[in-house]
């Protein structure tokens, strides 16, 4: 293992210890998402964000023009515009600045982007003194550690360690009390700000319109930093740009309650030139940052990016944030898009790692103010790294050389579930592993290979007149480990008048290899499916699982872009593709066919990643569930990720899976449910395998299981 | 609901006091109720027209200079508001003179005179008045100010007051300014 590799688990495994930290965590994205529905009561954020996406997408095709419009009507007002290539250009400005004008002590409002070139080491090496005065960042200054969240930089640390801090810094023993800390932290830092000779500030905008910036804060800090002291250094990426200042009120009308729930902050202060200081003029300095940026605009795959208006609330809600905290998931930026930054801003070595440690499941797409499909740009960035790193020698063979032959991998499937007969002792479940597999069935049990695949147990169907005939596309899930998901969707079917095929050819969709990164066998797995599914012109291809869907409805299509023939073949599969509850409830409106069952259960549904980010589909099984007759109680967080994440909790990050699984496990069980339901396999086996390790009476079952049970109970109830 | 009614409904959820004046000698009889100290009033011209400084001083108040460290020592700052906006109870103070600056950042409290009449809707609809500010002069300092100073850096919980001012006072007038761009 790499040395980088080791330091990462090491951090993992750490935070995973600090029970305190998830805890906070959760509670701050529990009330966060709270505030937030609160502050957008009334709006339509997907409006709002799409809107905020073309903006910033103008600015990004036009972002030469803007930025010399931008400089030019700065300059006119008399500040002093530098423009820093990198990080260490900027720091050099800055520190060269303070040096010419003797400054001994600068103020310092936050500055992501100054966390980012380090600044605060490059001025004392300078022998000048930078006093951190936003609360969050002072204290994590006092500690010498580096912000866990974008908005909120001290989230990970608490009361009693500020208190310890505070108290060395006053001499005197601090009480753990917030308010008091704050008093502290208020007197301690008034001084400086008339002290100093210089503020250094960040911000949140750079309106070419105006050749003015905006800061969003809630302190007072800012504003005390950009007031009293005689020079004004603002350091600001050059990503802030906006055109107007209609633009600016657009960004400014979604940023704090995107960002912490806040319908407004405390200030918002526009600035716009040298303004009147003392007894003169500010000096005004702006320092507009590239170091990466242009790069990443440039780039065809994560370009998106650079509509970010970093509002943190991609780490808020991403179970992985929740699990190890920013420190862990993260550079100096932290959650998804801290991932595509570290990228670009501190190289691909820096986010090796954190690229692999996003589980997929989209809430981070789903929240994002910028419409930022941060998921897709990871998956990219995951392939640019397996390219230059490779993805593991064991990993590499398996994709391209068994899962590309179809036949050599079928084969391996069965051979191993005549194999396994050791450990299952029989059983449709693994509980335990020998040897250095144990860890992986310590925490929840793993389905054993079926004995048959569905596709050697598929049924024989006599419909004289079907209403459509459909393919089925299972997946290595329902054809391999769940079989009878397979014949109860074909009952479930015919009932409704379906015929459906299970078009033999058919392969993996691909997706474990996309997301390892290996584009390559991707498009081969693809190419197969497509043939194979396609090749008796169905009415519809059905899929019982999420992720296959993602796969046949978007990933297909972008991975055969540039080869027009299979795109269009791509297309098509794509347009015919839906998922099973989906195509009951709209394509055959049956859900009255599903009416009254005698024999109600408690059932509590949970959203699988993929079906409700990816194929926007949550009400229709509920609808389902609930037209059989069931009593649909929601647990809380119901899309909420469940861990699973395929190799993601089989071999990447299985103890961070654990950690999520655990959330959901406890959500479940309080929903006092005696069922729950999903339409993923893959949530099937990372919830009843989890369930079952725990002895828990609640049962799982797909939605067509539950559909196809309640089918065998009328008819059982006819016979009788 | 009025626009008024919005901003007074909004600005209160955070944090802000309000108080409902039939004349500038109210205002100045309640900020002296308040204060509790001297006080900084930098020259606006609403203010100047009514001759605020004299009713604060015959309400028997302390006018600080306008100097930097007397304002830091000042219990509270009192300034016009050129506006407001309804939806998030915001205070739009033209502050490009630095006295407004030292007003509303130093002291621990912030009183506020604004006439009932100057309060737009949202934050695009004070687009319209914020161009003309930029337009009307070369360089800007322009505040928006939305309740106290706040801060959950520490566990996330909500504290009042850290670097600006600990209380916002915002005293309701009419016929005190008809110009949404007069301080």
């Amino acid at each position: 293992m790499k040395e980088r590799s080791k330091a990462y688990q090491k951090r993992i495994d750490q935070a995973l210890a600090t029970p305190k930290l998830q805890q906070a965590l959760h509670q701050f994205g529990d009330a966060y998402l709270a505030s937030r529905e609160k502050a957008f009561a009334g709006l339509d954020f997907e409006i709002l964000r799409r809107e905020i996406g073309e903006m910033k997408d103008d600015v990004r095709i036009n972002h030469a023009r803007y930025l010399q419009q931008f400089i030019a009507n700065a300059e006119a007002a008399g500040a002093t515009v530098y423009q820093a290539a990198t990080a260490e250009d900027a720091n050099r400005y800055i520190a060269d600045l303070a040096v010419k004008q003797g400054v001994k002590l600068t103020v310092k409002s936050k500055s992501m982007a100054s966390e980012e070139t380090h600044l605060n080491k490059a001025l004392e090496a300078a022998n000048i003194k930078p006093l951190e005065t936003d609360l969050g960042e002072w204290i994590l200054q006092l500690s010498g550690q580096r912000p866990s969240h974008m908005v909120m930089p001290a989230i990970h640390m608490f009361k009693e360690e500020v208190a310890d801090l505070f108290g060395k810094e006053t001499g005197q023993k601090e009480p753990a009390d917030i308010a008091h800390l704050v008093e502290v932290a208020r007197g301690q830092l008034r001084q400086g700000y008339l002290d100093a000779e210089m503020g250094i500030s960040g911000a949140n905008l750079a309106i070419a319109e105006t050749g003015g910036l905006a800061l969003v804060t809630n302190e007072g800090n800012a504003r005390l930093t950009t007031t009293l002291p005689k020079t004004h250094v603002a350091l600001i990426g050059i990503d802030k740009l906006v055109p107007t200042l209609e633009d600016a009120a657009k960004v400014i009308r979604v940023l704090p309650k995107n960002a912490t729930g806040q319908a407004l902050t405390s200030y918002v202060t526009w600035i716009r030139g040298a303004v009147p200081c003392a007894d003169g003029d500010k000096d005004l300095h702006i320092v507009l940052l590239d170091n990466g940026r242009s790069r990443l605009a440039a780039d065809e795959n994560c370009c998106e990016t650079s509509r970010c208006i970093r509002c943190g609330a991609c780490a808020n809600v991403c179970p992985v944030y929740q699990s190890v905290g920013g420190h862990v998931f993260g550079h100096i930026y932290i959650g998804a898009v801290g991932i595509i930054l570290t990228a670009f801003f501190h190289g691909l070595d820096n986010a090796a790692e954190i690229v692999r440690a996003c589980i997929g499941c989209r809430s981070c797409v789903a929240i994002c103010p910028a419409n930022i499909d941060l998921e897709g740009i990871i998956l990219s960035l995951r392939e640019t790294i397996a390219d230059k790193e490779g993805i593991g020698g064991g990993k590499s063979l398996v994709f391209k050389k068994v899962m590309r032959n179809r036949k050599l991998f079928h084969g391996l499937l069965r051979a191993a579930s005549k194999l396994q007969k050791p450990v299952t002792r029989g059983e449709r479940t693994i509980r335990h592993l020998p040897l250095f597999f144990s860890p992986l069935t310590e925490w929840r049990t793993l389905p054993a290979i079926a004995d048959k695949p569905l596709r050697d147990v598929w049924p024989k169907q006599s419909l004289e007149k079907p209403r459509q005939r459909v393919a089925l596309f299972g997946g290595c899930a329902n054809d391999f480990l769940y079989p009878e998901l397979g014949t109860d969707l074909v009952e479930v079917m015919n009932h409704l008048n379906v015929a459906v095929d299970y078009p033999l050819e058919q392969n993996c969709c691909g997706v474990p290899a996309l997301y390892s990164g290996d584009k390559e066998t991707a498009v081969e797995l693809a190419k197969q499916n497509i043939t194979a599914l396609l090749a008796d012109n169905p009415d519809a291809v059905l899929t019982t699982c999420p992720t296959c869907t993602m796969a046949l409805q978007r990933d297909f299509v972008e991975n055969l872009k540039d080869d027009p023939e299979w795109h269009a073949k791509a297309e098509r599969l794509a347009a015919i593709t839906v998922d099973a509850s989906g195509y009951i409830v709209h394509q055959l409106e049956a859900l009255a066919q599903f009416k009254d069952l005698p024999l109600a259960q408690k059932v509590t549904y949970h959203d699988s990643c993929h079906l409700k980010r990816g194929a926007g589909v949550w009400r229709e099984p509920r609808q389902l569930i609930e037209t059989l007759g069931h009593e649909l109680v929601e647990m809380v967080h119901a899309d909420r990720c469940c861990g699973f994440g395929g190799s993601y909790s089989l071999t990447s990050h299985p103890e961070i899976a654990k950690q999520i699984l655990g959330d959901k496990l406890q959500d479940i069980e309080n929903s006092g449910a005696d069922c729950v339901a999903m339409d993923c396999p893959g949530c099937m086996m990372q919830l009843r395998g989890g369930l079952e390790k725990h002895e828990s009476r609640v049962q799982v079952a797909h939605t067509i299981e539950l559909l196809a049970s309640r089918l065998r109970l009328k008819k059982s109830a006819h016979l009788s | 609901m009025q626009p008024i009614d919005q901003f007074c409904r909004a600005a209160e959820a955070a944090g802000t006091i309000l108080f409902k004046c039939k004349d500038s000698a109210e205002a100045a009889a309640y900020i002296a109720e308040q204060a509790a100290g001297d006080l900084f009033l930098p020259v606006s011209s609403s203010c100047t027209r009514a001759k605020l400084s004299d009713q604060l001083l015959a309400a028997g108040l302390n006018l600080l200079p306008g100097e930097r460290a007397r304002v830091a020592t000042a219990a509270a700052g009192v300034t016009s508001a050129c506006f407001a906006i309804a939806d998030t109870g915001t205070l739009v103070l033209e502050s490009t003179p630095e006295d407004v600056r030292l007003a509303s950042t130093l002291p621990p409290r912030h009183f506020v005179l604004l006439d009932r009449g100057k309060v737009v809707a949202d934050g695009l609809a004070a687009v319209e008045p914020l161009r003309r500010m930029h337009q009307q002069q070369p360089r800007n300092y322009v505040a928006y100010i939305t309740g106290p100073s706040r801060t959950a850096d520490i566990e996330r919980v909500l504290t009042i007051g850290v670097h600006g001012p600990k209380q916002l006072f915002v005293l309701l007038l009419d016929n005190w300014s008809n110009d949404l761009l007069e301080m």
